[in-house]
């Protein structure tokens, strides 16, 4: 064989590989849900670039969130806040830029591991310097206004979304995809703690509150659009006064499905599509779509992610085998019909 | 404060960037005196889009009076929703999500709705919307804002997905300039072992000018400059064809300008 029949001949295997690679791709659940954190990501890149995030209410945003935080998580908070306010524009574009890149490598076959990982450092940075740790230390957590922080639920999802297969044991199926890198035990581990925390947070005395809730919904109300406004007015109308009755109902729910993932695949759907239409209510009417519409918001807000990460643990309908060789994005199918 | 001068700078340089690979690829795929040029009307909506959204973003590289965009685009969303059309009728409605005329169709609507939506009158006098610069903060808007995030979201999708795709492996990202010609004896020849499979200088990779060879009964596509020496598979494009045409290059615009107009859709909001 010549070497140019050779050559050609490589590369029409290899294509033939890259052809079925990518067949098997548009199939690969894992893959669908790293492209939906990559696309939030990039929204969360694109929203801040806002004019509102160059100004000094910008810095005062992140200094805020310091009150009421232990001294040693308050300090690197304010001077976070300052360093911010003093040098605006740079750091600001600098940290836009910084979430499109993270949005496009997790995009990006051959920089997905290197965009996961940098992610997950980013979003303890921007939980911690940024978000105040989303106020689980000081008592302002609420879930259905984004507790315990959008960032946070960004690792979680790349850790969980991490193209390995380190869940796999000896052959066995995986129940989820969410179990492919971590074990089922402690994906469902996480899945309690974080769904269990929201529940915890949804009965605290400031959340319970006659008024709470109703008031929460109702300051979503202005800036945004007329629908919306007027969907979270009659929103909180229904809930006046009856804030307690509103916050236990709601922590139920979320302690059920916090269990869900323990139960058999029925009933673990049955709460998964719970956890979904929990995450788009709360993401509608208590976060007014993230207030993106405002033009004041610096990500999305925590329901699409909430409701990406319960898709991740929706039981898989075949069995997952492990596989030979991997591609960058871990993008093998989870298995063949069992 | 609105946002920084040099921001819009840098996104206006990518946008015309964009514009000049587009225009380079009508340049060497020849276009204009050609026949049967696939995805001319493509490489022709990166430019336009291109110009526009760079005047859009800086005053002076304003071109076009709004109204004139507008006759644009909408004939450029009319135009790609007919391809899509034609697309669906092959390929069923799976063609809505990750068809070939799909992202251009959303492209072009939203490049229309982001001209005929501006709230207040440009303070150009109707050249463009000279500039955000002072636009971003606040004296300019869109009406319909939930549009506005309908349609990031939409370029959003498309962008990832775009970036997922294997350039030149999958047909999804065409090379500009490719062309119907009949296979000769020649090319039959030369396929010969590798019949329906892309026999590109990479194999259908990234940086690939693939050339999709069939048996001697079907049409193939060969690069421009190509249909002379059609039996010559192995022959290497110029450089400049090599680099305007190869399906990275097409994916790289299309992926830049998602973000650009996703960038521009959000701060107007």
């Amino acid at each position: 064989m010549s070497s140019i029949a050779a050559g050609r001949d490589r590369a029409g295997r290899r294509d033939r590989l890259g052809t079925a690679g990518a067949a098997s791709a548009g199939l690969d659940t894992r893959r669908m849900l790293q492209l939906g954190l990559a696309a939030i990501w990039l929204l969360d890149g694109v929203l801040q670039y806002q004019s509102f995030m160059f100004t000094k209410a910008f810095g005062q945003m992140i200094g805020a969130t310091s009150s009421g935080n232990p001294g040693v998580v308050a300090h690197p908070i304010n001077w976070n806040a300052t360093l911010v306010e003093h040098h605006l524009v740079l750091l600001n574009a600098i940290f836009a830029t910084i979430q499109i890149l993270l949005g496009l490598g997790i995009a990006w076959r051959p920089t997905v591991r290197v965009a996961l990982a940098a992610s997950v450092v980013w979003s303890l940075g921007v939980w911690w310097f940024g978000e105040g740790l989303g106020g689980v230390l000081n008592g302002t957590a609420d879930p259905v206004s984004g507790a315990p922080g959008a960032v946070i639920i960004y690792a979680l999802l790349a850790v969980l979304l991490w193209p390995a297969d380190r869940g796999v044991v000896s052959g066995r199926p995986v129940p989820f995809v969410a179990a492919r890198a971590v074990g089922a035990q402690v994906a469902r581990a996480l899945w309690l703690v974080l769904w269990g925390t929201l529940a915890y947070f949804a009965l605290t005395p400031a959340n319970r509150a006659p008024q709470a809730l109703h008031d929460m919904i109702a300051g979503m109300a202005p800036g945004e659009p007329g629908w919306l406004a007027a969907l979270d007015k009659h929103s909180a109308a229904l809930v006046a006064h009856q804030g307690l009755a509103a916050s236990i109902v709601l922590a139920v729910a979320l302690v059920i499905v916090a269990v869900g993932v323990y139960l058999p695949p029925p009933a673990a759907q049955a709460t998964l599509i719970l956890a979904i239409v929990l995450a788009a209510v709360i993401w509608v009417v208590g976060e007014a779509l993230g207030t993106i519409l405002t033009g004041g918001a610096t990500d999305p807000n925590s329901g699409p992610l909430l409701a990406l990460l319960a898709l991740a643990y929706w039981p898989l309908a075949t069995a997952a085998v492990p596989h030979a060789g991997r591609s960058p994005a871990g993008d093998r199918p989870e298995g063949i019909t069992a | 404060m609105s946002i920084p001068g040099w921001i819009l700078d840098i996104f206006a340089a990518i946008m015309l960037l964009v514009a000049a690979v587009s225009a380079g690829q009508l340049a060497v795929a020849r276009a204009w005196t050609r026949a049967g040029v696939r995805d001319a009307d493509i490489a022709g909506s990166h430019l336009l889009m291109g110009i526009a959204m760079a005047g859009t973003l800086v005053a002076s590289l304003s071109t076009l009076p709004n109204a004139a965009w507008e006759v644009i685009f909408a004939v450029m969303t009319a135009w790609f929703a007919w391809c899509l059309w034609r697309e669906t009728r092959g390929h069923g409605i799976a063609a809505v999500a990750s068809g070939h005329h799909a992202p251009h169709l959303v492209h072009s609507a939203a490049m229309l709705y982001m001209f005929a939506a501006l709230a207040g009158p440009a303070p150009g006098g109707g050249s463009g919307m000279a500039g955000m610069a002072g636009s971003a903060g606040g004296t300019q808007s869109l009406h319909a804002p939930t549009l506005a995030l309908v349609f990031t979201l939409l370029l959003i999708a498309y962008t990832v997905r775009d970036l997922d795709r294997k350039a030149g492996a999958d047909g999804y990202f065409h090379v500009v300039g490719r062309r119907f010609t009949s296979a000769g004896p020649a090319l039959a020849t030369a396929a010969a072992g590798v019949h329906g499979v892309p026999a590109g200088p990479a194999g259908g990779g990234d940086s690939a000018v693939a050339t999709m060879v069939q048996p001697q009964a079907a049409p193939a596509e060969v690069p421009p400059g190509d249909g002379a020496a059609a039996g010559q598979a192995e022959a290497r494009p110029p450089m400049a064809d090599w680099l305007l045409l190869s399906p990275a290059v097409v994916k790289g615009c299309r992926v830049a300008m998602g973000v650009t107009m996703a960038f521009m859709l959000v701060i107007m909001t």
